[in-house]
């Protein structure tokens, strides 16, 4: 099964990987090391010249380590707790959609997925704060709601793309069909579910800055305050450490695609 | 008030609201769609100038649309220009990687053949190997097209253009009576545009696309 196969039917949030050879291996894990380097470095930057700002007494109130830490928590409880949520509700689905039984249901989960992503982040969450009122489980609701769909398409798509021929061996060998769903069908989706997956928590991230529009905190408070007070320095801080987590999210997910990709593919 | 009398009684707004979402979309998109493909033109043959343009963009990708737009305040200050440049960089990805693979996918015996029938290099790109990637372009072109339409809702709160205005003055007047229309009219209207823009897609492509690759 080629590369070119896998990214295909991932459409965004698949890379083209080269072989594996020992050149290649060395600049893979080179280019793992060079994420969270250049983090330290942006950060260590942003420390240091926010340390040499002399800062008035709003920008005070923001820019210190407790603000800091708490919006930081908040931000990364959001994305994690979503994204849990997210693996929970929508692998299993995905499984269950995946059936030849439940052919009929694919068309229906890809115009879905395609339907959910022209619906814009900010306008949901908006709505669901009108309807529902304000605070962390709404802002939750929608985040698990908007990265759940992509998932689920993944998934789907993932196992469906196993070679039959491999699926037909499997049984000729006498494995069952739940076997055969966890031993070959499941692994060989692994790569395109995980890139799904990657691609919903990067995108739980920046939504989840969202989450300030309706009171549930996270570092878009950050983002919000310094443009409402027009302080470049908390506008900044705020938008610098979300792209930090967005990079880091995404290098962490690169990680674990490198390391549970079936030893057979690539 | 109910949704729609909202709607009627506020047309012209929306209206207006609607044309400049479009349209910032619009402007994005030709930006991007030029630097998208010329990149892609220029790297498709070498893959490590590919594979940097690409790793680049799908850098880009990953910033959070929010953070970028904070970012781009200190720089760009408020309104259109912060809102055109980062719905650009957002749409660079789809469109750069869709050239690339689209470019390299061309059969080698077709050029080939081309070569062969002394077309000049350049007259090989343009008459067989862009119609040639051309529907896989485009796909990137919709795809790009689709996601910045929903990040340019954000783009609202940098005092952009468009549909994220009605949706934050439904945030902003919370509890009052049409919070909830001005939300719903805001969003229905992203929506709206998105299918729209993706039925302009399918006639375009149809339109477009070489004959020959219909036929099979």
């Amino acid at each position: 099964m080629s590369a070119d196969v896998l990214t295909g039917t991932a459409a965004i949030g698949g890379e083209v990987y080269g072989g594996p050879s020992l050149r290649g291996r060395t600049r893979a894990l080179l280019r793992h090391l060079g994420t969270p380097v250049a983090i330290a470095v942006v950060l260590g930057a942003l420390y240091l010249w926010v340390h040499g700002l002399k800062l008035d007494s709003i920008e005070q109130r923001t820019l210190n380590y407790t603000y800091i830490h708490d919006r930081v928590i908040e931000h990364v409880k959001l994305t994690v707790v979503a994204t849990l949520l997210v693996i929970v509700i929508a692998i299993p689905l995905g499984v269950l959609v995946s059936r030849p039984k439940a052919r009929w249901v694919s068309p229906i989960v890809l115009g879905l997925s395609n339907l959910g992503q022209a619906i814009p982040s900010i306008g949901l969450l908006v709505l669901l704060t009108i309807k529902f009122g304000v605070g962390f489980k709404i802002a939750m609701f929608g985040l698990v709601a908007y990265a759940v769909l992509p998932v689920l398409r993944n998934t789907m798509v993932g196992i469906q793309q196993v070679d039959p021929f491999l699926v037909e061996a499997a049984r000729g060998m006498g494995m069952t069909r739940r076997q055969v769903l966890v031993s070959v069908e499941l692994r060989l989706a692994v790569p395109v579910i995980l890139a799904g997956l990657r691609t919903a928590l990067v995108l739980t991230v920046g939504v989840a800055t969202l989450a300030a529009f309706v009171n549930a905190g996270g570092l878009g408070e950050m983002i919000v305050n310094g443009i409402k007070l027009s302080r470049h320095p908390v506008l900044i801080t705020g938008s610098v450490l979300t792209c930090c987590i967005a990079f880091l999210v995404d290098w962490l997910g690169n990680l674990v695609e490198d390391l549970l990709r079936p030893r057979g593919l690539s | 008030m109910t949704f729609t009398e909202y709607v009627q009684s506020r047309s012209d707004e929306l209206t207006q609201a609607f044309g400049q979402h479009a349209l910032v979309v619009a402007a994005s998109m030709a930006i991007a769609t030029v630097l998208g493909v010329g990149i892609g033109l220029i790297t498709w043959r070498r893959p490590r100038l590919s594979g940097l343009a690409i790793g680049m963009s799908s850098g880009f990708l990953t910033i959070p649309s929010f953070a970028l737009l904070g970012l781009l305040i200190p720089v760009l200050g408020l309104g259109w220009t912060p809102t055109v440049f980062a719905l650009t960089l957002y749409s660079l990805l789809p469109i750069i990687r869709n050239t690339v693979v689209g470019l390299r996918g061309v059969d080698a015996a077709i050029v080939e053949a081309g070569r062969g029938m002394g077309m000049s290099s350049f007259r090989v790109l343009w008459r067989v190997q862009l119609p040639l990637a051309w529907p896989l372009i485009l796909t990137g072109i919709r795809v790009s097209t689709q996601m910045i339409i929903g990040i340019a809702a954000i783009a609202s709160y940098v005092a952009g253009p468009g549909l994220g205005n009605q949706i934050l003055d439904g945030l902003s007047r919370l509890g009052s009576a049409n919070s909830l229309n001005e939300a719903l009219a805001g969003t229905l209207g992203v929506v709206i545009l998105a299918l729209l823009c993706d039925l302009f897609f399918l006639i375009v492509r149809r339109l477009t696309s070489s004959r020959g690759l219909r036929v099979r």
